[in-house]
């Protein structure tokens, strides 16, 4: 948390902001493992921490033994004495070849840290582990005092959140306006806006329960599986090509129709768990339960030419275990990839241990999928006999016109009968590649580069237009049976070796660089310790194998079982940061992938903690939780705050207001849509190519690949359904996660690239368009039908002083657009739905440019 | 950068929005923002207006240089028969190369398994340039022509043998992809001198024939974990250089201008209400936007450059994504206090086309390299612009292919020696650094690794390469990872 570099210095200031609010006066007890090793994970670990390899003067300080060993009569920490303490007098030291850290060394103590282990000795130095390697127990939620806070209380979230406030003397916001309110939870839970229908039902039902009935409207709306799959695909690096070179697509569609289906039904989180880490090998697996192993195939796959295939298979192993630890374990694991980790018990033993769980696959690391296709094997074949037909279909045709060009290369390339093309005199002389790729080639084999290289030869540089049609001819066939043979719908997924794969520890992690100490599956040896407290049942731990951790080697479904059982002190805790992320901006822990030492202390740990037992107790039960947070009055408060609020908690991490931020981008595009009554809600199936700048898919590929923008109810479906070219994603998502590693959480900046989205993007100009055809059409008067535009946005009215504005700003662009038809009738032009003819383009184009102007205010791109 | 801290840095800005909610127009943000002129003025010798604001207590000291352009050979160029000029391979013409050299040494797999491996003498003529002697090869007459501006490093050396993780470690210092490129940690580090334009800029190119595929990916500038709007800003190299810059068909920049005052306003009305900083930030924003909007076309409009500039580019300079536009633009970009232009150019892969196509490559960017050099002198901007030139890895002093078939000579992928050269911003000119051996096969006195190159970029920015961190994953990460030495021989 503290570093040298201003950046971490302001952040530490804002640290003890947060901490000095959170009362931790000099008379409130030291809590170790919040406060004291997080100082010496940062400063001391490094040299002094798990790593064997890095560790001085065999001191390390992450164990108790370390800590208050004694060795030649010095002591490192002497409880209650911190004057004969060495750990405090080497910190406090004025000698050069003393003071702790070095003085060269890149961390350095600040005063208040070192008061603060000064005090932590002095008050008797109380010793405890990781507050998150150690299981959580329910706690009991805090009273709150009497009074108007006391009535506030909605459920057990609120008494953490307000008690907290009450000891920094801050008071909960009141609660948001209806209006701001529903538009907030249906963001929050379909990722949509509100209808303006719904808005008026809720404003109208003056009962007691009317929020709540609004939350289970949304928690069973289909939109719920598909606002909250997208948070899904981030972490599991989904995308529909495969990067790098070629970046060839592949089918993983199916896969993510399977997250939103599980999510709209709810399939507890545990078996959401296993059935997408080793859902093949559970008993009688259904089809269903392998398809959902394609979470770990969703990884990107270097094909590179000359790469070697096993440094590629040994990097996609690598990945598979970082993810599955980032996303369980809130661990990063990367750094054991190469040594012990320098701050968290994990060894690179560990790293392999788990390595060896996941390096029982059958994929070798080369493309296997054949052609371009981004398949690789091993894959689940759910094609369709109209999809096997097509193939055969394009192959014929292939097949037909190769023989055409074979004919026609007979004297094109004279040679002496029986003789290939190569062994023509004139093919030998052709330039670049072509005497191998074409010449050298039959017909039939010939690859799209290959004649991309020979095409244009022929048209321009040595001319024989009939040659270079009969090419052209032959390259749309091939690019046919290309995209019919990668239309077939195979979903890559998991599968495990018949015979086991031998795991040796990787030498600084370098797949040709084995060393001689083999490792079998086990789960890291510090969790292999942990045992389950009695207070945090599982609801259905009865029907759950035991997982006996001491015996290797473990598989992926030993591993899957062991990540989700009362053993794993972090999965319920980590995926409940992650909704709380979601819905309140930043999560308990802010690290939302890093819950280890270095990982900043939660806000509310009780109240992590309180949650991650009530996820377990209720069975894993998504929505439960969903509906527990939404519900609470935290939630609801007003985002408002006030200038010496917005001074005390400037990121709102003690909660004493709602959340208030901008909308992730793809919400944004999904508004629009809405909002114009554009939005197509089909669910499921292949992903959709909507507008896109001309050019972008080709500069990135030198042309190879063109993007052919579809057509009709395509450009409007869901931006989940969007297609995701991975070394290239779709330029209308900004601050998005890049689908390359695995996301727990995204960027959310403020740049005026996004401006130029949301101001100049055909899809948001066409919403603009369509929504103002909406809006005429929807009322007669000026003033009726910006209130119309105005609430489809915003959920509420304009006050006085804006309707003042957008009325004057109608009134300019109608001077403006009357002066200049021609340019009304583009603007009213822009996109491809219909419009009708008998609107004015004068009067449609006033109304797109203020809709467009409504799409663009900070309350429309935020969740307020 | 923290919204903690951009809430603290838009303060001044808060207190003056804070005064009269209405009425915050065109003017009143001109000069919020600390100018008069809202649409494309011509760069000035005045105290420009900072855009994103930098880390407060740096630079670490006194900087060399104020920006960075980095033209990066993608592909990786053939040090020996460029710029490593090594009589032996002559002489060993079509022997196998001494095996205590090869052996146990990791290649691609195109030469990987090849057990003949003659040596491959130079393709062109040698021969040495300017008052300092350098040797450049007879295929970049423009480059020896400037040699005496230009400091060369022979003794390059890195770990990666494949394209993309060998650029990534450049770009990034980790041959892994997803960690911050450089011009990231500088735009973190240094913030921006422009508020008419991004503080990191990338443009890319390839080579006419297409004949190599070399992609570049957006991890290439990515900003990594530090937040997003540090990554690079790609121009493209069609159409809109800017995505999205263009306002849609038949609303003007009028209509624009009136829609973002009344935008200003309302959002300025919700910003009193509610007190959220980061509305002032939006309002900000959309200001730059608009800015942006005619600056960038301004910045692509080369028609007042002269004649004799144009020419010396060569005739490619106007073809929008050539490397000779792009290098042009480079300048344009430096003068408008882009703190780091990222010029990528693919072409110089030639593992089977060595005698046709490096020939080609040389044309294609010898005279914009030197001209660029050049115009940058005649300026004055040469001082403190650092200029680097290089690609990712080596070739093979030894041959890829058969020695008898000449058309088809090649070089593969070589790691273990290679040249690079960088001129201005504090760096010595007329200067060579670095040897390899009688073969160029391994860098053997002076080695500099990519983390020196990289430790000593920063260092002529007047940053510190340990620390300038940021903390991620509870580790605190730098661009050279823990490596790096500044190579301070090469300093002026």
């Amino acid at each position: 948390m503290f570093s040298s570099s201003p950046f971490s210095r302001l952040t530490l200031s804002a640290v003890i902001t947060l901490t000095s609010v959170m009362a931790a006066s000099a008379a409130e007890p030291i809590d170790f493992s919040r406060q004291i090793m997080p100082i010496l994970a940062d400063a001391c670990f490094r040299c002094h921490g798990p790593d064997a390899g890095a560790r001085k003067a065999k001191l390390r300080l992450d164990q108790r033994e370390g800590l208050f060993r004694t060795h030649d009569d010095v002591t490192v920490v002497v409880p209650g004495q911190p004057a004969v303490s060495e750990l405090i007098l080497r910190i406090i030291s004025k000698e050069a070849d003393e003071v702790m850290p070095p003085p060269d060394s890149s961390r350095q103590l600040k005063p208040a840290e070192i008061e603060l282990l000064r005090r932590w000795v002095a008050s008797g130095a109380a010793w405890g582990t990781h507050w998150a390697f150690q299981p959580p127990t329910q706690p009991t939620p805090p009273k709150v005092a009497k009074g108007a806070l006391a009535r506030r209380v909605r459920n057990p979230i609120d008494p953490f959140i307000f008690a907290r406030l009450e000891q920094a003397k801050l008071t909960p916001a009141p609660e948001a306006t209806r209006a701001a309110l529903i538009r907030r939870v249906t963001f929050d839970l379909t990722g949509l806006p509100p209808s303006p229908a719904e808005v008026t039902a809720f404003l109208d039902d003056r009962g007691s329960d009317a929020y709540e009935r609004v939350v289970d409207r949304l928690l069973a709306s289909p939109r719920y599986g598909e606002r909250w799959a997208w948070d899904w695909l981030d972490l599991a690096r989904y995308a529909d090509t495969n990067g790098f070179q070629g970046d060839p697509e592949r089918t993983m569609w199916p896969w993510r129709d399977w997250v939103v289906n599980a999510l709209n039904a709810n399939l507890p989180f545990d078996q959401f768990t296993i059935e997408q880490l080793a859902g093949d090998l559970l008993p009688a697996a259904t089809r269903d339960q392998k398809l959902a192993t394609g979470f770990h195939r969703n990884n990107m796959f270097n094909g590179e030419g000359g790469r070697i295939a096993e440094e590629t298979r040994v990097e996609n192993v690598f990945d598979r275990v970082e993810t599955t630890a980032t996303v369980w374990l809130g661990a990063t694991f990367t750094c054991a990839r190469c040594h012990d980790h320098k701050y968290d018990p994990i060894t690179q033993r560990d790293y392999f241990a788990l390595y060896d769980i996941f390096n029982q696959m059958s994929e070798t690391g080369s493309a296997s999928g054949g052609g371009r296709s981004g398949q690789i094997l091993p894959a689940l074949d759910m094609s369709t006999d109209e999809e096997r037909a097509r193939v055969k279909t394009t192959a014929d045709k292939l097949e037909e016109i190769a023989k055409g060009v074979e004919a026609f290369e007979l004297t094109k390339f004279p040679r002496p009968e029986g003789k290939t093309t190569f062994d023509s005199p004139v093919a030998q002389k052709l330039p670049g590649n072509l005497p191998v790729t074409l010449a050298k080639t039959a017909a039939n084999r010939r690859g799209v580069d290959s004649l991309l290289e020979a095409i244009p030869h022929f048209k321009t540089t040595d001319p024989d237009p009939e040659y270079a049609a009969l090419l052209q001819k032959l390259l749309n066939a091939v690019r046919a049976r290309d995209t019919a043979a990668n239309g077939v719908t195979k979903v890559m997924i998991m599968d495990e070796l018949p015979k086991r794969r031998d795991t040796f520890i990787l030498n600084k992690g370098n797949y040709e660089s084995k060393t001689d100490v083999k490792v079998v599956g086990a789960i890291p040896s510090r969790f292999a310790r942990t045992r389950a407290a009695p207070s945090v049942p599982s609801a259905r731990g009865g029907d759950r194998a035991p997982v006996d951790s001491a015996t290797p080697p473990l598989n992926r479904l030993d591993l899957a079982r062991w990540l989700v059982s009362p053993e794993n002190p972090l999965a319920a805790r980590v995926a409940m940061n992650r909704a709380w992320q979601a819905f309140f901006g930043t999560g308990l822990v802010k690290t939302a992938e890093d819950f280890g030492m270095q990982s900043e202390p939660p806000s509310h740990p009780e109240l992590l903690d309180w949650l991650a037992t009530e996820f377990v107790t209720r069975g894993w039960d998504v929505k439960a939780l969903h509906r527990l947070m939404v519900t609470s009055a935290t939630y609801r408060q007003s985002s408002r705050v006030s200038a010496s609020l917005q001074e005390r908690d400037p990121e709102n991490r003690l909660l004493a207001r709602g959340p208030r931020y901008r909308l992730p981008s793809w919400m944004l595009r999904d508004q629009a849509l809405a909002a114009a009554g554009l939005l197509v809600a089909q669910a499921g199936g292949q992903s959709v190519k909507p507008y896109q700048p001309a050019g972008i898919w080709e500069e990135a590929t030198f042309g190879k690949k063109t993007y052919k923008q579809d057509h009709d109810s395509s450009l409007y479906r869901r931006s989940l359904y969007v297609f995701w070219r991975r070394i290239v994603g779709p330029p209308t998502f900004f601050d998005a996660g890049a689908r390359q590693v695995c996301t727990v959480k995204v960027a959310r900046t403020n740049t005026p690239l996004h401006a130029l989205v949301t101001l100049n993007d055909t899809a948001f100009v066409e919403a603009a368009r369509v929504l103002a055809q909406v809006t005429t059409a929807a009322a007669v008067s000026e003033a009726d039908r910006l209130n119309y535009a105005f609430r489809v946005l915003t959920s509420r009215l304009p006050t006085k002083p804006e309707r003042t504005i957008l009325l004057g700003r109608l009134a300019k662009l109608r001077a403006q657009f009357a002066a200049d038809p021609a340019a009304a009738r583009q603007l009213a032009a822009v996109g491809e739905a219909a419009r009708p003819e008998s609107l004015d383009p004068v009067e449609h184009a006033v109304w797109t440019a203020l809709c467009s102007l409504l799409f663009n205010l900070d309350e429309t791109l935020s969740k307020e | 950068m923290d919204p903690f801290l951009e809430a603290r840095a838009l303060s001044t800005r808060r207190q003056f929005f804070g005064r009269s909610v209405m009425g915050v127009g065109t003017a009143a943000l001109a000069s919020l923002l600390g100018r008069g002129n809202l649409v494309g003025a011509a760069p000035s010798a005045a105290v420009k207006p900072r855009g994103l604001p930098g880390l407060a207590d740096l630079p670490h000291f006194a900087p060399k240089a104020k920006r960075v352009i980095y033209l990066f050979q993608n592909g990786a160029p053939s040090h020996v028969d460029l710029f490593d000029y090594k009589p032996k391979l002559r002489e060993w013409h079509g022997k196998q190369i001494p095996d205590e050299l090869t052996g146990g040494r990791r290649f691609s797999t195109m030469t990987g398994n090849q057990t003949a491996r003659p040596v491959l003498a130079e393709i062109t003529k040698f021969a040495q340039h300017g008052k300092s002697g350098a040797w450049v090869s007879d295929f970049l007459p423009k480059i020896a022509e400037i040699s005496d501006d230009l400091c060369f490093v022979k003794s390059m050396h890195t770990e990666a043998v494949n394209h993309a993780p060998a650029i990534t470690y450049f770009m990034t210092g980790s041959e892994m992809a997803g960690r911050p490129s450089m011009g990231a940690w500088l735009s973190y580090g240094l913030g921006s001198e422009t508020e008419e334009l991004p503080a990191f800029v990338v443009m890319t190119s390839r080579d006419k024939e297409a004949s190599c595929g070399q992609i570049f990916y957006d991890f290439y500038w990515g900003s990594g974990f530090l937040p997003t709007k540090y990554q690079g800003v790609a121009f493209r190299g069609a159409g809109d250089p800017v995505l999205y810059l263009s306002n849609p068909q038949g609303l003007s920049r009028e209509v624009r201008r009136g829609m973002l005052d009344d935008l200003a306003q309302l959002n300025e009305i919700k910003r009193a209400d509610f007190g959220d900083p980061e509305i002032a930030t939006r309002i900000a924003q959309y200001e730059m936007a608009y800015r942006m909007q005619a600056s960038v076309p301004e910045l692509t409009d080369f028609s007042k450059e002269s004649p004799a500039v144009l020419e010396r580019y060569g005739p490619e300079v106007r073809r929008q994504g050539s490397f000779a536009y792009n290098c042009l633009m480079a300048r344009r970009l430096a003068e408008r206090g882009v703190r780091f232009i990222q010029v990528m150019h693919a072409g110089w892969d030639q593992h089977r086309n060595l005698n046709s196509q490096l020939k080609i490559q040389c044309e294609d960017t010898d005279a914009p390299s030197a001209a660029l050099i050049r115009d940058l002198k005649e300026r004055g901007l040469l001082d403190d612009t650092l200029v680097v030139w290089g690609g990712e890895f080596g070739r093979t002093p030894f041959l890829q292919g058969k020695i008898d078939d000449v058309k088809q000579w090649g070089r593969d992928h070589h790691p273990y020696a290679f040249s690079i050269w960088l001129a201005g911003g504090g760096v010595k000119p007329g200067f060579t650094y670095g040897a390899t051996d009688d073969f160029g096969f391994n860098a053997l006195e002076n080695r500099v690794h990519v983390h020196d190159l990289q430790a000593t970029i920063l260092n002529q920015l007047g940053l510190n390469h340990e620390r300038l961190t940021y903390k991620f994953q509870g580790r605190n990460y730098r661009l050279t990872d823990v490596h790096g030495k500044v190579v301070n021989a090469i300093l002026s």
